[in-house]
């Protein structure tokens, strides 16, 4: 009964951001389309049109750039869910992790309504569009990032109830890795003594993942999914082992 | 049978709590932290109504977060006999703008501890009592404060739980609904429900209170009838 009265929770609040996020503009949800479609296509201009580059290059590039920043925008935003939620923390008995939670959830919609915008984007585009049946193994990248974001943003919103300097650190570190997750490359273009060094990122694996199955018509590169789900899930696991000792503790100790 | 014969509901014993200092976090070697509660020990029997007397500052706020389960205490025990149900009365707090009040009112429930079921089967009670009509129906953000308030007590008077903490309110809205939020608050005070109010306010601790606990820099200075507790207090502030 408890977990789904926390369900319940996570629910509405969820609602409220998708039914904020939307009334905030005067375009509304109609933004969630037409940005990616504006990026797309001024990618599509800069790439194919300017530096020459084909139109495969270009969605090559798009399907990197859209998958890192759904887990670089989501974490980071996460990471402030529990300092943002204080002044309601401070009058219920709350798991903290269910904020972090809603901000993940609202920034998955988002993100798969620009994914979806891609994807069409890439079929109207594309020199050979249709994937191939290996498009079934979408849904299983998309809950293996998922994951990934989760168990890092629990950790992360924890941290950076505590110390305002967990943002700056996690902001320098998702800058370093943009550079090293394959977002611009291939992994054929890493030397062979670093490969280990960049399957050891998560990322790298998933981007590669969305690449095999949306552009080269292959199965995803199942064992780096593979390693994803487990470093996730044991990482999530440590997670909310963390959000449960300091439940009742981080609202005496949050940073100004 | 008198309420302070039974098992207690809730039983602190010698409690400390403390806040970190945010501003001396690099004062190595010295206790960097504010003490709100030092030594507070009581009992919350079943069917009480207890008063909780002191200054601004003397750590009622921090009590009744305590009570509430949303801090833990650093020194001392706070147990429970049961899964009691302990809600704060914190009117409009949780509300989200862009949701509907109707919305508004299942998630709010759901955050004092209720079920979905429970909140959805209150909701035209909710709506009644609040006298919004069809602002009931529209978005929180285009509500007066006043309104905020009349939903926000609604739906605290539906969810019935085990212990009710007051922090001094009692009626809230217009004068209109400020006499039927008390009177609901007061009805409260008459029934079989359990109540801890905090107040630095003598007079409505008397009134209303079977019991009363004075709170002064953190400690318990003493426990007992509500005439008795409030003429200690009132000496202590007056010498002072």
């Amino acid at each position: 009964m408890q977990l789904s009265r926390l369900w319940g929770i996570v629910f509405y609040r969820t609602l409220a951001g998708i039914k904020a996020e939307g009334r905030q503009n005067y375009l509304g949800y109609f933004w969630y389309l037409l940005e990616p479609a504006l990026s797309t296509a001024i990618f599509y201009f800069a790439f194919s049109h300017v530096m020459g580059r084909g139109v495969e290059y270009v969605i090559f590039l798009l399907i990197g750039l859209t998958a890192w920043q759904w887990y670089e925008g989501t974490c980071l935003a996460a990471a402030t869910a529990i300092k943002a939620k204080l002044h309601i923390l401070q009058h219920f008995d709350l798991p903290k992790h269910i904020f972090p939670l809603v901000t993940i959830l609202v920034s998955t919609w988002k993100f798969l309504c620009i994914f979806f915008v891609l994807i069409a984007g890439y079929l109207l585009l594309g020199k050979n569009p249709w994937p191939g049946w290996n498009l079934v193994w979408l849904p299983l990248i998309l809950a293996c990032q998922l994951l990934l974001i989760v168990s890092t943003s629990i950790p992360l919103a924890i941290s950076a109830t505590y110390f305002n300097d967990t943002l700056t650190l996690a902001s320098t570190v998702f800058r370093i890795l943009f550079f090293v997750s394959g977002i611009y490359f291939s992994a054929d273009k890493v030397p062979a003594q670093l490969l280990g060094a960049f399957y050891a990122n998560p990322m790298a694996g998933i981007i590669e993942s969305y690449r095999h199955v949306l552009l080269d018509r292959q199965p995803p590169n199942f064992p780096a999914l593979l390693y994803c789900a487990l470093a996730s899930g044991a990482w999530l696991g440590v997670g909310l082992l963390f959000s449960a000792y300091v439940n009742r503790r981080i609202l005496k100790h949050a940073s100004l | 049978m008198p309420a302070s014969d039974s098992k207690p509901l809730i039983s602190l014993r010698h409690v400390g709590l403390a806040y970190a200092n945010p501003l001396a976090r690099l004062r190595l070697g010295k206790d960097r932290r504010i003490h709100a509660l030092r030594d507070v020990s009581f009992d919350v029997h079943e069917g009480d109504k207890l008063g909780i007397i002191g200054r601004n500052g003397c750590g009622k706020s921090t009590l009744m977060r305590l009570l509430a389960r949303v801090y833990e205490p650093d020194s001392g025990t706070v147990s429970f006999s049961r899964q009691v149900h302990i809600q704060m009365l914190s009117l409009g707090v949780g509300f989200e703008g862009s949701l509907t009040g109707r919305e508004n009112a299942v998630l709010n429930g759901m955050l004092l501890g209720k079920t979905r079921a429970h909140m959805f089967s209150r909701l035209e009670k909710i709506k009644e009592f609040s006298e919004l009509g069809d602002f009931f129906e529209m978005p929180v953000g285009t509500y007066s404060s006043g309104m905020v308030l009349r939903l926000g007590f609604s739906v605290a008077m539906e969810t019935e739980p085990d212990v009710l903490l007051i922090d001094e309110v009692l009626g809230v809205g217009d004068a209109s609904f400020a006499r039927k939020s008390q009177k609901a608050i007061e009805e409260r005070f008459t029934s079989h429900h359990t109540i801890v109010m905090i107040s630095h306010d003598p007079n409505i601790i008397t009134g209303l209170c079977n019991r009363a606990v004075w709170i002064e820099q953190g400690r318990t200075m003493a426990d007992g009838p509500p005439a008795e507790v409030s003429a200690a207090y009132l000496r202590a502030r007056d010498l002072a």
